[in-house]
């Protein structure tokens, strides 16, 4: 198996939207404009999911 | 090697060891549907919870005082939070529950099936306990689905919640009753490790749900 194909890589992919989840919280928190936090709750349990999918996607795959 | 051998032979390189699988070495089409189902209700989830937190951050003090809601209304949100007792007695049921499906899954999967059963009824019973001490917590909570903003959030995301587990007991009541007719064992018992994920799942919700709610 190709080491890319190993499902704990899968927490990449959820990482990257939690990554991008705080980056939606922070520049408005920085720059001091209306915070939105139903946005950020959704980009972080969107990390969740995805993370959940690519586990599925990569782990669900035979070894074939 | 034989089909079974060479079977096991794969799980046991597996990277995916300790998850059910396919004879092929991939997860088995139960516990992959139910990865998949949870995925989807994590989003279910979070869209409840992005609905409160936009009205949380919205509001001009949370719980909402007078003159937003009575001062009988008021009192009782303040209670809510000041004094979470039972809903803390319930967060300990419910996570003692994960703890006995889990037992439940490590006594299947050594052919344990005396074991199995025991821990799974259980936990059906530590889930119908939280279900009771849920609707027992409602009538004491002073407040309903209509009494404003916080109501409607608190009912609805526990209510949804509790509609889960709800679902989750009597999926576990079915695996009880197939374990009492010796339908599982150590290599055939996808429904189990798929049925003990989703109620891991709803554990870590509700303990999301009485952190934000009860606590923050």
């Amino acid at each position: 198996m190709h080491p890319l194909r190993h499902p704990r890589n899968a927490i990449f992919v959820g990482i990257l939207f939690v990554v991008i989840g705080f980056v939606y919280w922070f520049v408005p928190y920085v720059g001091g404009w209306q915070l939105d936090y139903a946005g950020v709750t959704m980009l972080a349990a969107l990390g969740i999911a995805m993370g959940l999918m690519a586990y599925v996607l990569i782990a669900g795959s035979p070894n074939e | 090697m034989t089909g079974d051998a060479h079977a096991i032979a794969l799980q046991e390189h597996s990277p995916v060891a300790g998850v059910a699988h396919d004879e092929r070495g991939g997860i088995s089409n139960p516990v992959l549907g139910m990865i998949l189902f949870i995925t989807s209700e994590v989003m279910f989830f979070a869209g409840l919870f992005a609905a409160y937190f936009n009205v949380r951050a919205n509001a001009p003090a949370w719980p909402p005082i007078p003159p937003t809601v009575t001062e009988e209304l008021a009192e009782h949100f303040h209670h809510l939070k000041a004094e979470p007792w039972l809903a803390l007695a319930l967060t300990v049921i419910l996570v003692l529950s994960s703890f006995t499906c889990q037992f439940a899954i490590w006594a299947i999967r050594q052919n344990d099936r005396t074991g199995f059963i025991r821990n799974i009824a259980v936990t059906v019973i530590l889930g119908i306990v939280f279900l009771i001490g849920q609707g027992y917590d409602y009538t004491q909570l002073g407040f309903g689905l209509a009494d404003g903003v916080f109501g409607t959030t608190f009912y609805t995301l526990t209510g949804f919640h509790g509609a889960h587990v709800f679902g989750g007991v009597i999926m576990l009541s079915v695996l009880l009753y197939r374990g009492m007719a010796g339908q599982f064992s150590a290599r055939h018992h996808d429904a189990v490790e798929a049925t003990s994920i989703y109620w891991h799942f709803v554990d870590v919700v509700w303990i999301a749900l009485f952190s934000t709610l009860y606590i923050l």
